[in-house]
């Protein structure tokens, strides 16, 4: 195998491994409490939400991705941003219909339960907020701080699959099988690595961030260098697992 | 007028017959059973879902010995995580393999160590990620046992990987895994299962009144459904076994066969062990009630 190749393999890893922690870092994730509606966020655990994002911007990304044949700079561009707006849509909807269930059917106001003042629009936060509560629903600062973390998360993603596939698990390494299933293999195996990849570095993060998050001006958020220095670590290691595997499937060799 | 007297004490209800086994007993039996399993690829399916079944249990109870203290994030997280380290560390053993050679005799792949060079870097991984988790300087989850649980963890998913691969494609060569189980999609089966067996147990079982041996029936049973769908895979895609499609049909059908005797022992077992611990079971006359 190339060095050269390996060496963007494993920068282009630990770019998304680290943009798949800032994006936990950003999304705005309740947990069991919000689910009582007793706290700020989407009642589900940060596993959940960026896996689901992630793989929905892999979606979009993949589908973008057929439309270039050979790897290069605008197409890594474009493949990369694909896959953060499939990422950002489906934190969007999630957010929106869960303000929605919140609003109507519970009836509370989406409030955010850490500032008193919404850093973004300005407006009072204190005298919305249920006494003993945590903050109710998806503010507008979370809202917006969500759809950053989306943007971030689904471009680390949508980066790892693109120069896996292309450089990693090309489809010219499986000659012998045609050119619609070898492009299939290889945009399988990039895309399940990929995935591989991101879910350790989101759960790292999901346990930096105790579980629980309102968004980028949550107090929580200046842990976040801990959590980035873990997962550059662990995604490197798991680089070169990949490098490993692809230079095993080109038959060793430099 | 009459005192309530205080309910008596049951006696601790002594474990059947050396179930559940210590941690580490039940660690280094799975791990060797698994292992044994993985490296030697010819063995008939239902064979290799026996080392499965003991890995999945092993996962479930390195996911039960960590996040019994805690995560702040839901068991699921860890025992995803698991599978992350899980499918990273299968495939590159397997590239390991591929270039370290095996031994086939006959067209038949018999002894594939090469693999368990992709189960160290994935236990590997698994103790970093766990020192950092537990360090002061990083994360600071400060869970006891987290470096160990996350090592096991690690070794469990990639042996789970690694033997649900070769239970469907009949071999742990490279290209005829990504031909097999990622190109018809089973491998997204296989991640979301595996994570299920692992933390689903635990997740579904934890409380107050948690019993290790209870919890553990419940991952048994799990594998036994894994082993049900991975043989009905395995009739889809045309298994092979030895080499000879003709034997190919026979082995999917003793793993299915498995798979549900599995799940229907541990199924029962579960819920008869429910019943007995609960104070008493009242029917709601929808279904016919046990007893």
């Amino acid at each position: 195998m190339d060095p050269i190749t390996a060496l963007l393999i494993l920068v282009c890893v630990i770019v998304g491994g680290l943009l798949a922690s800032l994006g936990v870092h950003m999304i705005p994730v309740g947990g069991a409490p919000a689910a009582m509606g007793t706290a700020t966020g989407i009642a589900t655990g940060t596993v959940q939400l960026m896996f689901g994002a992630a793989l929905t911007g892999l979606f979009t990304a993949s589908t973008v991705a057929t439309f270039f044949e050979t790897p290069s700079p605008l197409a890594l561009v474009l493949v990369a941003l694909s896959g953060a707006v499939g990422a950002m849509l489906m934190m969007s909807f999630t957010m929106l219909f869960a303000n929605m269930l919140y609003v109507f059917g519970a009836g509370v106001v989406p409030v955010s339960g850490r500032v008193e003042v919404d850093p973004i629009t300005k407006e009072p936060q204190t005298p919305y907020k249920t006494p003993q509560t945590d903050g109710h629903g998806v503010p507008n600062v979370s809202y917006i701080s969500g759809w950053i973390g989306a943007f971030l998360g689904g471009f680390g993603g949508a980066l790892m699959y693109f120069v896996l596939k292309n450089y990693a698990f090309p489809a010219s390494l499986f000659p012998e099988l045609g050119a619609v299933d070898a492009e299939m293999i290889s945009a399988a195996a990039a895309g399940i690595a990929a995935a591989g990849i991101f879910v350790a570095n989101a759960i790292l993060s999901a346990y930096n961030i105790g579980g629980t998050i309102e968004g980028f001006h949550d107090p929580k958020f200046k842990r976040l260098p801990k959590a980035l220095i873990s997962c550059a670590v662990v995604s490197a290691l798991c680089g070169l697992c990949v490098i490993i595997a692809s230079w095993g499937l080109m038959g060793g060799g430099v | 007028m009459t005192v309530p007297t205080a309910p008596v004490e049951e006696e601790e209800k002594k474990p059947e017959k050396g179930w559940p086994p210590t941690e580490t007993k039940l660690g280094i039996i799975a791990a060797v059973l698994g292992i044994i399993m993985t490296i030697l690829p010819f063995m008939p399916s239902f064979v290799k879902a026996i080392g499965l079944t003991f890995v999945l249990v092993w996962g479930a109870d390195s996911v039960r010995k960590t996040s019994r203290y805690g995560l702040g994030t839901g068991v699921p997280s860890i025992g995803v995580l698991a599978v992350g380290y899980g499918v990273i560390g299968a495939i590159a053993g397997m590239g390991i393999a591929k270039v370290g050679g095996d031994f086939t005799i006959g067209g038949v792949e018999v002894l594939n160590v090469g693999v368990l060079g992709g189960v160290a870097i994935a236990a590997l991984i698994g103790y970093i990620s766990g020192i950092f988790s537990n360090s002061e300087k990083f994360i600071s989850m400060k869970i006891p046992g987290l470096e160990r649980g996350m090592t096991e963890l690690g070794v469990a998913g990639t042996l789970a990987f690694l033997l649900e691969s070769s239970m469907v494609a009949g071999t742990l060569k490279l290209d005829a895994v990504l031909e097999d189980v990622f190109l018809s999609g089973a491998i997204a089966f296989m991640f979301v299962m595996s994570a299920i067996g692992m933390f689903h147990p635990f997740n579904a079982c934890l409380g107050p009144d948690e019993d290790r041996g209870r919890t553990l029936l419940l991952s048994f049973e799990i594998s036994g459904l894994i082993c049900i769908i991975l043989g009905i895979v395995s009739i889809a895609l045309g298994a092979e076994w030895l080499g000879s499609s003709s034997l190919g049909l026979l082995n999917a059908a003793l793993l299915i066969l498995y798979g549900i005797v599995v799940w229907v022992v541990f199924y029962a077992k579960f819920v008869r062990r429910s019943f007995e611990a609960s104070y008493e079971v009242v029917g709601t006359g929808l279904i016919k009630t046990v007893k």
